[in-house]
C-alpha cells in the first residue's frame, strides 16, 4: 500500500463525508463525542470524590502523615520531644498535636454529644486551612482561654425547628453565645463562641475546637501526651520521605502516610469505584464500535455498486477498504475531539458548581493521561468498528458488487 | 491482440442452467473498433465482461497481448484493468461524491508512472477534448445524461489504455447525445488508433464500427467487417 493508494482512499473517504449525508455524520460524531463523555465523565466523578476526600482527610484530619500511639498504647507519650525531633527534620513543615474528649454541648434547652478537640492553633494553620474556613467571629489564638470554636451543623439554624434539622444541632448558637461543655471526666466550663465555621467535611465540622491550654484546664495538669499528631509536608517532599525519615530518626511512635491510611480506610470504595468505572467503560467501548460498525456497514451496503465500479476501472480492495477505515478514523477523531471539549466544559461548570452533600463535596477531575488512554481506546474500537465491514465488502466479487 | 477460445459462461439460477455464453470463438486486432450486437439476452454484457475482467469464463481461454488473463492473480486483474483496459458503463457508474474533475483523475492518481502534474494535465487535456473542462468542479448529479456519460468516457481514457469497452453506453442517452458520444469514440479510435471493443443493440450505431460480432444465445452468428463504415 503506498503512498498513491492512501492518497486516493483518503481522498474518498473525505468526499464522502463531505458531499454524503451531512446528518448522519453529524449525529455519528455526536454518538462517539457522548460516549467519550461518558467514558471520561464516571471515573472523573470518582476521582473527583477521590481526591476530594483525601484532600479533607489531609486538611482536616492527619495531615501528611500521621504519628499514632504504638498498638496498646492510649497516647502518643513525650509530647514535647516528640514534637521538637519532628519539626527539626528537613522537609516537615510542621507538626502538631490533636487531643479528643467526648464532651455534651448545652445552649439554652438543647444538648448535644460532641467530640472536643484540643489544638495548638499557630502550629494547626501550618498544617489545616481550618483558620480560612471562618463564617463568623475569629479563629482561636494559642493563649486563648475560656473560648471556642464550632463548626456550623453544631451551630444549627435558629429558623429550623429542631425536628425538621437534618442533624442535632444546638438550634441556632451565634457568634459570643454562651455554651456549655460538661466533659466525659465531670468537668464543666462554659465558654465563649469565638467563631463559626464550615469546612464541608462533616468530620470536621461535627468538631468543637479549644486550645490546648484550654484542654490542661480540664485534665487539670500540663498535657505532654496527644491522640496523634499531624505532620505536615514542606512542598516538594513526598509523604513517604517524611514517613521514612521519622522512623529513621527513631519516632518510635507508629507512622503512617494519609496513602497507608486511605488505602485502608477507602480501599473497599475505591474498589467498588474501579468496577463501576469498568463497567461504564465497557459499555461506552461498546455502543460506540456498534455505532460505528452499524454506520459502517450501511455505507458499505448502500455503496455496493460503487465499490464494484472503484473495483471494475481498477482501484483496488485494499483503497477501497482504506476509504471506509478512513472514514470512521474521521468520524471518530472528530467525536473523540468533541467529547474533549463537552468534558473539559463540564470539568469548568462543576469546578464552580461542585457536588456537595454533607460528607464530602466533589469536582470532575480530569487529568491529561485520562484523556488520551480514553483517547486511544475509542480510536482503536472504532478502528476495528470501521475496518470489519469495510474489508468484508471490499472481498466482494466485483459482479456481485455491481448488481447489488 | 484479443484471443477469445472456446469461452463459456453458464450461470446457475436455481436448479435452472443458463448458458450465457456457449463457446466463442474471436480474435480482435488491434486498433480495431468492433461492435458487438445482438438482441437482449444473448450474451453481449456477458462476452465485455469476461474481457473487461469483471467476471470469469467457466471455460475457454481470454488471452490479451500473450497474456492468458486467468492465471493472473485478483491484484494483478486489478493492477491489469488500471494500466491496460478502460471500461464505459451504460449507466455512467460515476462516483456521486466526486467532482468531474476527480471522477476523471482517479483512475490516473493510482498509476505508480504519473506524477501529479502529469494526471492533472491530462485530465485537465482530455476534459478540454470532451467539452467539459468548464464544468470540471461540478457533481455528476448537477450534469445532464449525456454530460455523464462522455464524463465516464474521460475516466475510461485518462491512463490512455491499450483496450476500451464500452457497454451500451448510449442505452440512456437521446440520439443527439449518443451521436456526440460515439463521435468521441470513433475519434480516440481514429487519433490513437486504440482498440475498442462496444456492446450495442442500436442498429444505427453498426455505422461507427470497423467490424460486427452478433450474438444470439450465447453463440457468435455472424462476424464480418462492416462494408458501410462510417466515413
Amino acid at each position: 500500500m503506498g503512498k498513491k493508494e492512501l492518497k486516493v482512499a483518503f481522498l474518498l473517504a473525505l468526499r464522502s463525508l463531505q458531499r454524503g449525508g451531512r446528518s448522519s455524520v453529524i449525529l455519528t460524531i455526536l454518538i462517539v463525542g457522548m460516549c467519550f463523555t461518558n467514558m471520561i465523565f464516571l471515573p472523573a466523578m470518582f476521582n473527583g470524590i477521590g481526591q476530594s476526600i483525601t484532600k479533607q482527610v489531609v486538611d482536616y484530619e492527619v495531615g501528611n502523615v500521621l504519628v499514632s500511639p504504638q498498638s496498646g498504647d492510649q497516647y502518643v507519650t513525650d509530647l514535647g520531644a516528640t514534637l521538637d525531633l519532628i519539626n527539626g527534620m528537613p522537609g516537615v513543615d510542621r507538626a502538631t498535636p490533636h487531643y479528643s474528649k467526648g464532651a455534651t454541648l448545652k445552649y439554652r434547652q438543647r444538648v448535644l454529644g460532641v467530640s472536643v478537640r484540643a489544638i495548638s492553633p499557630n502550629d494547626e494553620k501550618y498544617v489545616s486551612p481550618l483558620y480560612t474556613k471562618m463564617i463568623g467571629g475569629s479563629y482561636l489564638g494559642d493563649g486563648d482561654t475560656g473560648e471556642v470554636i464550632i463548626g456550623k451543623p453544631v451551630a444549627g439554624d435558629a429558623s429550623i425547628r429542631q425536628e425538621d434539622e437534618f442533624q442535632p444541632s444546638l438550634g441556632g448558637v451565634r457568634v459570643g453565645d454562651s455554651i456549655t461543655i460538661e466533659y466525659g471526666n465531670g468537668y464543666t466550663k462554659d465558654y465563649r463562641v469565638k467563631g463559626i465555621y464550615y469546612t464541608g467535611w462533616s468530620q470536621a465540622d461535627s468538631t468543637v475546637y479549644v486550645t490546648w491550654t484550654d484542654m490542661e484546664q480540664v485534665e487539670g495538669k500540663p498535657l505532654d501526651f496527644a491522640d496523634y499528631i499531624t505532620v505536615k509536608a514542606k512542598p516538594g517532599y513526598s509523604e513517604k520521605f517524611i514517613k521514612d525519615e521519622l522512623q529513621q530518626y527513631g519516632v518510635s511512635q507508629k507512622v503512617q502516610t494519609t496513602s497507608d491510611l486511605l488505602s485502608k480506610s477507602l480501599g473497599r470504595a475505591l474498589q467498588s469505584f474501579a468496577i463501576i468505572n469498568t463497567v461504564s467503560l465497557i459499555v461506552s467501548i461498546i455502543i460506540t464500535t456498534v455505532v460505528l460498525f452499524i454506520v459502517i456497514t450501511i455505507k458499505t451496503l448502500n455503496s455496493r455498486k460503487q465499490i464494484g465500479i472503484l473495483k471494475a476501472i481498477g482501484v483496488d480492495k485494499e483503497v477501497i477498504m482504506h476509504n471506509y477505515g478512513f472514514q470512521v478514523i474521521i468520524l471518530a477523531v472528530l467525536g473523540i475531539i468533541l467529547g474533549i471539549i463537552i468534558a473539559s466544559m463540564l470539568a469548568v461548570y462543576m469546578a464552580y458548581h461542585p457536588i456537595v452533600t454533607p460528607e464530602w463535596s466533589a469536582t470532575l477531575y480530569i487529568t491529561p493521561m485520562d484523556l488520551v488512554i480514553n483517547s486511544l481506546i475509542l480510536f482503536v474500537a472504532a478502528i476495528i468498528a470501521g475496518y470489519v465491514p469495510a474489508w468484508q465488502v471490499s472481498r466482494e466479487d466485483i459482479q456481485t458488487a455491481m448488481r447489488a | 491482440m484479443i484471443e477469445i477460445e472456446n469461452l463459456r459462461k453458464t450461470y446457475h439460477m436455481g436448479t435452472v442452467e443458463v448458458k450465457a455464453l456457449d463457446g466463442v470463438d474471436l480474435e480482435i486486432e488491434k486498433g480495431e473498433f468492433l461492435g458487438i450486437m445482438g438482441p437482449s439476452g444473448s450474451g453481449k454484457t456477458t462476452l465485455l465482461h469476461m474481457l473487461g475482467l469483471l467476471d470469469l469464463p467457466t471455460s475457454g481461454k481470454i488471452i490479451i497481448d500473450g497474456m492468458d488473463i486467468s492465471l493472473l492473480t485478483d491484484y494483478e486483474k486489478t493492477m491489469f484493468r488500471l494500466y491496460k483496459l478502460g471500461y464505459v458503463f451504460q449507466d455512467y457508474a460515476l462516483v456521486p461524491d466526486l467532482t468531474v474533475m476527480e471522477n476523471v483523475s482517479l483512475p490516473a492518481m493510482l498509476r505508480k508512472d504519473r506524477t501529479e502534474d502529469q494526471y492533472r494535465n491530462d485530465t485537465n487535456d482530455i476534459l478540454q477534448k470532451i467539452g467539459l473542462y468548464d464544468r470540471r468542479d461540478h457533481l455528476p448529479r448537477e450534469l445532464s445524461g449525456g454530460q455523464q456519460q462522455r464524463v465516464s468516457l474521460a475516466r475510461a481514457m485518462v491512463n490512455k489504455p491499450d483496450i476500451l469497452f464500452a457497454d451500451e453506453p448510449c442505452a440512456n442517452l437521446d440520439t443527439e447525445n449518443s451521436r456526440i458520444v460515439l463521435d468521441l469514440f470513433r475519434e480516440i479510435n481514429e487519433s490513437v488508433h486504440q482498440t475498442i471493443v462496444m456492446v450495442s443493440h442500436e442498429d444505427w450505431h453498426k455505422d461507427y464500427f470497423h467490424r460486427i460480432v452478433r450474438l444470439r444465445d450465447g453463440k457468435i452468428v455472424s462476424d464480418g467487417i462492416n462494408g458501410s463504415k462510417a466515413s
